[in-house]
């Protein structure tokens, strides 16, 4: 039966560009959220996020050596595009990939391709938008600024990468969807390695401005512990931006070719609330169903389970329902934090950036604490860690992620043998 | 590649809305100019969520559910397809009416008038989610974005019902080239027809017509009913546009077995120098006298909703043992394949199905009906 491992991991968050920053962040239980910097906020009612802290030109310095036509079509300016080139970069290098890797497939989540206001503001005339015109701007055309395939292009282009391609779109799922559809891929032989993850940023007027009109975003605009996971004084959730980038393949190429495994992709399970658009089961039915799945795929019960990485919005809604679930599928005794209120809610990259956490049991004994939770809802009855990490050493964690419209996904990740 | 078993099929195309008035239509040779010929019906309790397109989406899934006779449970996933953003510019025209030139203060300027739902209309899994509580479909699925990513739909739940995780499938897929920033973005690339339109494979093909649909499929391992069986693959190369004729051959020898006899629906880029190259690059997969058609040279480009559509109208053609003929197609440009001019009795049972996208985006399907 083959096994897929994690041999390479590349990060971007609010700590900063690389899984050294990530780690070293949450190792110190430190949390990034702070007040935006990437544009004018002042006027919007939430104005902290997790901003990866570069911008412009020192953000850009950060990618690899490349070509200058990686640029021809704008795409460098899409702060996820470069974000997923970071992540993927560290993680294939990370891994000691080279040329017996370029056929990989590529498993990537990505956020809404957006509008950006300055692509458009110049063509906005008085009765609407003027197509035809000719923008003042470096493109020569109006147009998205990035299209919903154009980082997973970007990423094939930097890795020379040949396998098959697929883009998750799920929303706050499609990050752990994708790696878990890369993990099936391995134990399945439908391709020896898989480069995957997600990469999200919203961090935007448009962004920020259509997410504080759905009134995710806790109402105090400038408290930097906006995000409270799990905490009696919960009031929404905090905005991030970031990515996590993954190499998976078979355990025993690995092994062959002397790469190290991060950890071991056990299992995974996939499910739909089938509830409503807005809200997830308030019973966690099909969140617990997610996470069963998981588990017997991964041929464990939930005592094995010494972590759970939970999805953490620090919403009213989302924080009770996922602790009654993850009672019901793995019992009280885990620990248990999110790391949302550290670096924000990453929205389609934050399954990806929370299986990075994940390493961190893996690599230093050390389980992520969750920033600013100090006062736990009585009606989450599960050990909540706090915002200090926990030495301890667990051999199996589960990660979860519940997106918008219910899609849940859970993956469960051992230590390395 | 194991394939799974179509046991319904609906759809709304620029050719009509219903399978029968599509292939009619295709045997014919008509052509459209890619619009629509549907709207959503009024008064749904999900325009708050969707926009008309994706509304029509969720239509034409519950046609296929009901002709396919299932129910949701556990057991039945939802796969869905969604080409991209498609915003509803008239939504925000008003909101950024006021904004300065510099963006700042958007949002007292603006965007506080945004609509409360903007942000949750253009979620890309709204359609996956909104489906699955109208059938209680709690099972595994996901939802796909890209112009192949109604291909990487149907392999996705073919993946799913082969693992047993799920013992139906419903697959979904809608999109519309025809927004203004798409129509911007296809004519920078010299996608679209200029003047006299030409179709594909023909000596003056100079671009094509941009469309849009919604299909549906249901999908099951096997059972009786059997419309047809399909498998898929989908890749990619580092091209910025189109992708390289060697990534077409790629992801096509994924879902071509040895010794088939198949008919193609080609990508039908309507750029002579692209035809030729797809043409040349099947050959080898499909034997140099393969006839060729293209719906899409009817209907116009249909990005993520390309594949279903393919199947079901490939599908159901065999099924009638009936080949159309390539609409337009006046003059057949020399090279591998045989573009089909008039319509044809079909000679073989399985079809390859082939669509492509920017960037570098190539996706494949193996079509079959029984004798």
């Amino acid at each position: 039966m083959t096994t897929a491992v994690i041999t390479g991991v590349g990060a971007a968050s609010a700590f900063g560009i690389g899984t050294r920053a990530l780690f070293a962040g949450l190792a110190e239980g430190r949390a990034a959220v702070a007040p935006i910097r990437g544009f004018d906020a002042r006027t919007f009612p939430t104005r902290v996020a997790g901003e990866v802290p570069l911008f412009g030109d020192a953000l850009l310095a950060r990618l690899p050596p490349h070509d200058p036509t990686w640029d021809r079509d704008g795409r460098l300016r899409d702060r996820k595009v470069v974000f997923a080139l970071l992540a993927a970069a560290e993680a294939w290098a990370h891994a000691g990939c080279g040329a017996a890797e370029h056929g990989a497939a590529l498993s990537i989540a990505l956020g809404l391709e957006q509008a950006f206001l300055d692509d458009f503001l110049p063509i906005l005339g008085p009765s609407g938008f003027d197509w035809a015109t000719e923008p003042s701007l470096a493109l020569p055309r109006v147009r998205f600024r990035s299209t919903v395939g154009l980082a997973a292009a970007a990423v094939r282009e930097l890795l020379a990468l040949r396998g098959s391609t697929v883009v998750h779109a799920s929303a706050c799922a499609a990050g752990g969807l994708a790696v878990a559809h890369a993990a099936s891929l391995v134990v399945r032989g439908a391709a020896e390695v898989v480069i995957c993850g997600g990469s999200d940023s919203m961090i935007n007027p448009l962004g920020i401005g259509g997410m504080s009109r759905v009134g995710a975003p806790s109402p105090r605009a400038d408290d930097v512990d906006a995000c409270r996971p799990f905490d009696r004084r919960r009031d929404g959730l905090a905005m991030g931006e970031g990515a996590a980038m993954f190499v998976v393949e078979s355990e025993t190429r690995a092994r062959a070719r002397g790469a190290r495994p991060l950890a071991r992709v056990l299992g995974w399970g996939s499910t739909q609330d089938a509830y409503r658009a807005t809200a997830p089961r308030p019973d966690g039915a099909s969140a617990r169903r997610a996470m069963e799945t998981a588990l017997r795929r991964a041929k464990l019960t939930g005592a094995d389970v010494g972590y759970v990485n939970a999805h953490g919005t620090g919403t009213h809604l989302n924080d009770p329902a996922e602790a009654r679930a993850i009672r019901d599928a793995i019992g009280a005794h885990p620990a248990v934090s999110s790391i949302k209120g550290a670096i924000g809610h990453l929205m389609a990259a934050s399954g990806a950036i929370e299986l990075a956490a994940c390493l961190l049991p893996f690599e230093r004994d050390l389980l992520p604490g969750t920033a600013h939770h100090h006062d736990r809802d009585p009606a989450v009855e599960l050990d909540v860690i706090g915002p200090e990490p926990r030495a301890t050493r667990v051999d199996v964690v589960v990660s979860n992620s519940f997106g918008f419209g219910g899609q849940n996904v859970s993956v469960v990740l051992g230590r390395p043998t | 590649m194991s394939g799974a078993a179509v046991i319904g099929w609906a759809l709304r195309t620029p050719l009509g809305t219903t399978v029968d008035d599509v292939v009619r239509r295709l045997l014919a040779g008509e052509r459209t100019d890619g619009a629509l010929a549907a709207a959503p019906l009024d008064g749904s309790r999900h325009a708050r969520f969707l926009g008309p397109l994706g509304l029509l989406a969720l239509e034409t899934a519950h046609e296929a559910v009901a002709t396919a006779g299932i129910t949701g449970s556990e057991r039945v996933g939802v796969f869905a397809a969604v080409g991209g953003l498609r915003v509803e510019w008239s939504e925000l025209v008003p909101v950024l009416a006021a904004q300065r030139d510099d963006g700042t203060g958007a949002w007292a300027a603006g965007l506080d008038r945004i609509h409360p739902f903007w942000m949750l209309r253009h979620l890309s899994n709204n359609a996956h989610a909104l489906l699955s509580a109208d059938l209680g479909a709690r099972g595994e699925g996901a939802t796909f974005g890209g112009a192949t990513a109604g291909a990487q739909a149907i392999a996705s739940a073919i993946r799913a019902l082969d693992a047993e995780t799920i013992d139906a499938a419903v697959v979904l897929a809608y999109d519309t080239l025809r927004g203004p920033e798409s129509l911007t973005d296809l004519d920078a690339r010299g996608m679209l027809a200029i003047g006299p339109r030409a179709a594909p494979y023909d000596e003056a093909s100079a671009g094509y017509v941009a469309g849009e649909a919604t299909a549906a499929v249901v999908l099951v391992r096997d059972g009786s009913n059997v419309l047809a069986r399909v498998t898929a693959a989908s890749g990619a190369d580092g091209s910025p546009g189109e992708p390289n004729p060697a990534t077409i051959a790629r992801v096509a020898s994924r879902v071509v077995r040895r010794q088939d006899r198949l008919v193609v629906d080609g990508a039908a880029r309507t750029v002579r120098a692209a035809d030729h190259a797809e043409r040349a690059a099947l050959a080898p997969l499909v034997g140099d006298n393969a006839p060729l058609t293209a719906i899409t040279a009817a209907m116009g480009a249909l990005g993520a909703a390309t594949s279903l559509v393919q199947l079901i109208a490939i599908g159901e053609l065999l099924r009638r043992d009936r080949l159309p003929p390539i609409a337009g197609l006046a003059r057949p440009s020399p090279g591998a394949l045989r573009p089909i001019a008039v319509p044809e009795a079909a000679d073989r049972r399985a079809a390859l199905c082939i669509s492509t996208g920017a960037p570098g985006l190539a996706a494949a399907l193996r079509v079959e009906v029984s004798s």
